[in-house]
């Protein structure tokens, strides 16, 4: 947030030391004037004393472009050393000092409406049934990059249909387990990724036939889709081939998978696939699931002359006498026996296996009824079998409202919602049915649905910053909506109602078993996702034309290799600091021969060494970080230059300006490297600013396509990996690169810190957190990067612990609400 | 290229994208849409079958008023004198163009404009005359028209010899450029009909939980009121934002009700059957709710997609059916491909059916519609264009058809029966494509 106009600049101490004023006259105002105000700032505008606190972003940047290096820019003479160590310790300094003077503030953050993932989350631990209701719902608003951030998440009538639908069938699921559905299929075409034209003789096989992919899962025949199962039950799997294999090949071995586990083969002994199928029941968990169907040692079988492992051993099939016109007799007998499992008008020499379609459908055989687990967690009192006495509704109710509302009720605070299982009795439901509409009604309260923090009465409030401890139960909440984007579970509502949670040792006890559980996932998808948005991995489309090896399950193996690397650092306490390079990484087959990573076998991922690799190891050498830095068709050194000072740099490029051309993609690599077009756009001075900062990060891993694929040469030109960072430091592709941003480690520390504190905190952070925002810096720094202090230090900061009290407002008169809210007066 | 699917007229994008200041879109649009129409509108549909026919077990041996209806078009007798054989026509577009046969078939069948030879995004070929009617008609119904297909289609690259998928996915387009995209899947296609209202509930129990909703909307209101009090200012801000959401949809409730009685007459469809027979009768059906209700007066639909692989093992028809059409005369590959036009043939009947069993104005819902029946290659094997297998089951215009085999001179432009098909249903259109004139049905 840089005013762009009338920038206002004035040192407080200008009177007492003039040297200060006199390097910005003699270095900065010659562009930074109120005629050019080159990157839009003007130094000479309103010289007054008072404005320099209100100014402080545009010092803070000069301070860091002049240690840098950045400033003044090459082409302008560069003051003496020692005059810029002065003037940087000047400055330094004097924001020390402004510091000092800041008045820590807590912050408020207005009641928080459960973002999807939070939804999603919670009715699973609330009712023990995972349905993922918020598919359904309209997306999530974010704001300072994160969807969890208290002013962005707004409610619609909308939205508040879409959770009284979902609360009825999450509540009904639970009870009664999940609605029985009618069989339905759903059809997956599948694009043609194989040329597939017609050869003549041997086709020739792939240059690593030694050590080709036998499970064929990488193999461009091979076709993935990611099918979500509405419950469990047994579901059809109608799997459609197409393409050839050439004559006297041994029949085609066909695997279908299910998350890259074998569940069914069948063999095809044709040389036409068009329109063969085979079809397979199998009994599916309710979820997600990754379908791959494969064609198994495809390049084993074949006729001797091809020259592939263990070829066919059966006799050349038998052949029709015309291929053209009418046909014989022998050869109507022939087609009787073959049908179309052979072309009939040639011999078939291709090895175009491929398969076109996959039918699923179902569920049959539906698995029904609720899960005893759903109902232990409802029926509180304890009744599984029904025999309830008259106090159960009462129990079974308030129970779930407190777990709902991750607090005590107050007194009759009950009442209300036992008021709906009343109703429904007296209309003639049954006791389950009438427990549900209480339950239903405890699901679209604001204090389920929003996460409010109400100002308990304090003895404890600070008179000063007005900031009171938020109460045991809103801590269990900050805590595990922070790391586990839930509710909180048992053990943190116990310490709560103990009033044991504030507690030092046992505060990062639980940080610390948090951190372990499987449920800190959360941390990775929700706050990794979208920091370094390799969630974006799941909708980008890169061109098949270009990239033919990319297809749903590389997509899958890119994201979990990101997901299985960050989940290392938070489960097992790793460095922060592996982010940006790491000796290490995590990948299955499939990956690790996109990566060349020899004697990987299985989709299992491991983690393996990666130091000896050219591409080395952190999120910048991790194919969905590069994909989503990429257009559709070409690497961009701009989006990937970016996307380092944004996410690892911490300082963020201001928008392009308008009506800026766009590179001619049909160029790159035919009349000039990408780098020798963005060279010559980099001549425009309007562009140079920027560009100058992104493009020379980007140009350093231009040793990695658009999809993450390691290449030596851009189009027809050898690809130029020399970059430079912001101050000018060089270096020679993406290790050197990843070795001087370790150098230069705190930057990447203070954006880290900045971007976690938004998400835990579900807002944006100001002037007041940065003393807290310090303090977790310097703690990381003294606990050797270690993930854990990260947490600890946000857990512990002033603004998570508390937060400024607000004074209620006395209750306006009746009249004057319903006016305001649009109400019907009633 | 652009591909149209029609999901932008959707309810649910409709509330997404303009907010919840457009609560009823949907109710609103529905509320002449479902009254019955006063006077007799006419309606024009074509239902198309990929990969050829059999011609010689499709075309009746004699012409005019007492021909015998042949295996292929046997399940058609009961509705003799609404059935019109039209023999003769060809497409000679799809002779002119270059590219796969089944693409350049498929790709200028409607608008007698040959494709242009590409599997790139710059896919040309012509408006369709299914499109003319439906454009004259746009602003008279909730959906301009229909475009259903019973085959999912892969929408990328190259589908037929380096021709562009459109051209075998689509058979309508809006514009040269611009293909429309078939839906095969009948719940989107009956949420577009009627938005996403559940009829599967019984009025009571509907009513019931509604009340119950009411009643939760009622007590949540109540207790934000009350927890109001605590709260400062901010958090005041968001409480007053939910109160307004609950009372906008007590409003929409309210709106909701007072509609009832326009609950679609259908079962909302869970997703595609899984038998081909009940897919395709679904989609008829659907088709026949929309003429009934004057949603749509317009709708085409694809059995299948040129170059179909669909296999029919419920007819004894293992095998996919494109190879099968590439029969070089042996005589089982022959008697496989006619059983699946008989088939074909079959689950046309229970559309018209459908429509003549309907009441309509003066009629019944067939004597208000054209439906053109058939495909654009006769002989699959050759990927001929010439002497197409189409017929028309209803009424083009005033003037009664039916009951006729109508054996045209060799070459008759198939747009002159499109021309012919506009004509009657009142749209004056001077000549559409390669057409010379209309043509007399009555034989």
């Amino acid at each position: 947030m840089i005013p762009v106009l009338a920038v206002v600049t004035a040192l407080p101490g200008f009177a007492a030391d003039p040297a200060p004023l006199a390097f910005v006259q003699k270095n900065c105002v010659a562009c930074h004037n109120a005629s050019l105000s080159s990157g839009g700032v003007n130094f000479l505008a309103n010289l007054r004393p008072d404005t320099f606190a209100q100014n402080r972003e545009i010092w803070e940047r000069a301070l860091a472009k002049l240690k840098s290096g950045e400033m003044p820019p090459p082409g302008v003479a560069k003051p003496p050393a020692a005059e810029i160590a002065a003037v940087t310790k000047w400055l330094a300094d004097e924001f020390t000092q402004q510091d000092s003077q800041v008045q820590p503030d807590a912050g408020h953050v207005a009641a928080r409406r459960l973002n999807n993932a939070e939804y999603n989350n919670t009715v699973r631990d609330l009712l023990g049934v995972d349905t993922q209701p918020a598919a359904d719902f309209p997306a999530d608003q974010a704001a300072y990059g994160f969807d969890d951030v208290s002013d962005a998440l707004n409610i619609s009538s909308v939205l508040l249909e879409k959770y009284a639908d979902a609360a009825e069938r999450s509540v009904r699921t639970a009870l009664f387990g999940p609605e029985k559905l009618k069989p339905a299929a759903v059809h997956y075409p599948f694009p043609v990724r194989l040329n597939d034209t017609r050869g003549r003789g041997p086709v020739k096989l792939p240059a690593d036939i030694a050590d080709y992919d036998q499970t064929g899962l990488s193999l461009r025949s091979a076709s993935h889709v990611t099918h979500r199962f509405p419950v469990e039950g047994v579901y059809s799997f109608r799997v459609v081939f197409n393409g050839h294999r050439p004559n006297q090949s041994m029949p085609a071995r066909i695997e279908l998978w299910i998350d890259g586990k074998q569940q069914q083969e069948f063999d095809v002994d044709a040389t036409d696939l068009e329109g063969q199928n085979r079809e397979a029941r199998l009994k599916v968990t309710a979820g997600e699931h990754l379908i791959s169907v494969s064609y198994l040692k495809q390049y084993h079988g074949l006729p001797p002359n091809y020259g592939g492992p263990e070829p066919s051993t059966r006799p050349p099939a038998p052949l029709l006498d015309s291929t053209r016109g009418k046909l014989t007799e022998h050869d109507i007998e022939l087609l009787r026996k073959l049908g179309t499992t052979i072309k009939p008008d040639g011999v078939e020499t291709r090895i175009d296996n491929r398969f076109e379609s996959l039918d699923i459908g179902g569920p049959f055989e539906q698995v029904t009824g609720p899960s005893p687990a759903s109902r232990r967690l409802i029926f509180a009192c304890g009744h599984l079998d029904g025999k309830h006495n008259a106090s159960c509704p009462r129990v079974i109710v308030s129970t779930f409202a407190q777990r709902a509302f991750r607090r005590p009720l107050a007194p009759k605070e009950a009442d209300a919602y036992l008021s709906l299982y009343t109703l429904a009795r007296k209309q003639g439901d049954s006791f389950d049915n009438a427990i549900a509409a209480a339950l239903e009604s405890v699901m679209v309260s604001p204090d389920f649905l929003f996460r409010i923090e109400r100002d308990q009465p304090h003895n404890s409030r600070n008179a000063e910053t007005a900031a009171i401890p938020v109460s045991d139960y809103e801590m269990a909440s900050r805590l595990s909506y922070f790391l586990w984007s839930t509710m909180p579970d048992a053990e943190l509502l116990r310490l709560a109602s103990q009033h044991k949670l504030r507690r030092p040792a046992a505060l990062e006890a639980q940080v610390r078993r948090m951190l372990r559980d499987e449920k800190s996932r959360a941390l990775v998808d929700n706050f990794g996702g979208q920091w370094l948005q390799f969630r974006n991995i799941d909708v980008v489309r890169p061109d098949l034309a270009k990239f033919p090896d990319f297809d749903d399950s590389l997509r899958q193996s890119m994201r979990r290799e990101t997901e299985l690397f960050l989940d290392n650092i938070v489960r097992s306490d790793g460095s922060v600091l592996d982010i940006l390079n790491a000796n290490y990484t995590f990948v299955d087959e499939r990956l690790a021969r996109f990566y060349g990573i020899p004697g990987i076998r299985g989709p299992e991922f491991r983690r393996v060494d990666m130091s000896a690799t050219e591409r080395g190891g952190g999120v910048l050498a991790q194919a969905s970080i590069l994909t989503i830095s990429s257009y559709a068709t070409r690497t961009s050194p701009v989006l990937r230059g970016k996307w380092i000072l944004e996410n690892l740099l911490n300082a963020p490029p201001p928008p392009p300006p308008p009506s800026v051309p766009a590179l001619d993609d049909t160029k790159v690599g035919q009349s000039a490297s990408l780098r020798q077009q963005m060279e010559a756009h980099r001549a425009s001075p309007v562009c140079a600013t920027c560009h100058s900062k992104m493009d020379p990060l980007g140009f350093g891993l231009e040793n990695l396509n658009a999809i993450g694929q390691w290449r030596d040469k851009d189009g027809s030109f050898p690809v130029d990996a020399t970059g430079s960072l912001p101050g000018g430091k060089a270096f020679r592709g993406p290790k050197e690169l990843k070795t001087l941003m370790l150098q230069d480690r705190d930057a990447f520390v203070a954006g880290l810190t900045e971007k976690i504190m938004i998400y835990a905190l579900g807002r944006g952070v100001e002037r007041f957190d940065r003393p807290a925002m310090k303090t977790v810096e310097a703690d990381l720094a003294a606990h050797d990067y270690r993930f854990s202090a990260l947490v600890l230090g946000v857990v512990n900061s002033l603004p998570f612990q508390m937060k400024h009290a607000q004074e209620p407002h006395p209750r306006e008169p009746k009249d004057a609400v319903v006016a305001m809210a649009g109400e019907k007066s009633k | 290229m652009r591909i149209v699917t029609g999901k932008h007229l959707s309810r649910r994008t409709l509330l997404r994208g303009a907010g919840a200041a457009v609560a009823l879109p949907f109710l609103d649009a529905m509320q002449p849409a479902l009254a019955a129409p006063v006077k007799s509108v006419r309606r024009i549909a074509v239902v198309y079958l990929p990969n050829g026919i059999i011609m010689d077990q499709w075309t009746p041996a004699s012409a005019g008023k007492d021909f015998a209806f042949t295996r292929i078009l046997k399940p058609l007798e009961p509705f003799r004198d609404d059935i019109t054989i039209v023999s003769g026509l060809e497409n000679k577009a799809a002779e002119r163009a270059q590219g796969g046969g089944h693409a350049k078939a498929s790709g200028s069948f409607l608008s007698g404009a040959p494709p242009k030879y590409t599997a790139g995004a710059d896919v040309h070929a012509g408006t369709t005359f299914d499109q003319l009617a439906a454009k004259k008609w746009a602003a008279e119904t909730r959906v301009p028209s229909l475009q259903l297909g019973c085959e999912d289609s892969r929408m990328v690259g190259n589908c037929d010899t380096g021709s562009s998928c459109a051209y075998t996915n689509s058979l309508s387009w809006k514009d040269p450029d611009t293909p429309l995209a078939v839906d095969v899947n009948p719940r989107s296609v009956f949420e577009r009909l009627f938005g996403s209202a559940d009829p599967s509930l019984t009025p009571q129990e509907r009513a019931r939980r509604a009340m119950y909703r009411r009643s939760m909307l009622d007590l949540s209101r109540d207790n934000t009121r009350r927890l109001e009090a605590e709260l400062g200012p901010a958090d005041r801000r968001k409480m007053d934002e939910y109160l307004t959401s609950v009372r906008e949809l007590e409003q929409r409730m309210d709106a909701m009700e007072k509609d009832a009685a326009r609950i679609p007459p259908v079962e909302k469809p869970a997703g595609i059957p899984f038998v081909f027979s009940d897919y395709v009768k679904l989609m008829f059906d659907l088709q026949a709710i929309a003429f009934q209700n004057d949603l749509t007066r317009v709708s085409t639909m694809m059995i299948g997609r040129e170059g179909s692989v669909r296999t029919y093992p419920e007819i004894e028809v293992p095998d996919p059916h494109h190879p099968l059409t590439h029969h070089r005369g042996h005589p089982d590959f022959i008697e496989k491909v006619t059983k699946i036009n008989c088939l074909h043939a079959q689950l046309f009947a229970h559309f018209v059916a459908k429509l003549k069993a309907t009441p309509d104005g003066d009629g019944s819902l067939l004597d208000h519609s054209a439906i053109l029946y058939g495909g654009a290659l006769s002989d699959g094997n050759a990927h001929s264009n010439v002497n197409l297998p189409l017929l028309i089951a209803g009424q083009t215009g005033s003037n009664r058809i039916g009951g006729v085999h109508v054996k045209l001179a060799k070459a008759t432009p198939a747009a002159n029966l499109f021309l012919s098909m506009l004509a009657g249903a009142g749209l004056s259109v001077e000549t559409f494509a390669d057409s010379t004139g209309t043509l007399d049905l009555r034989g």
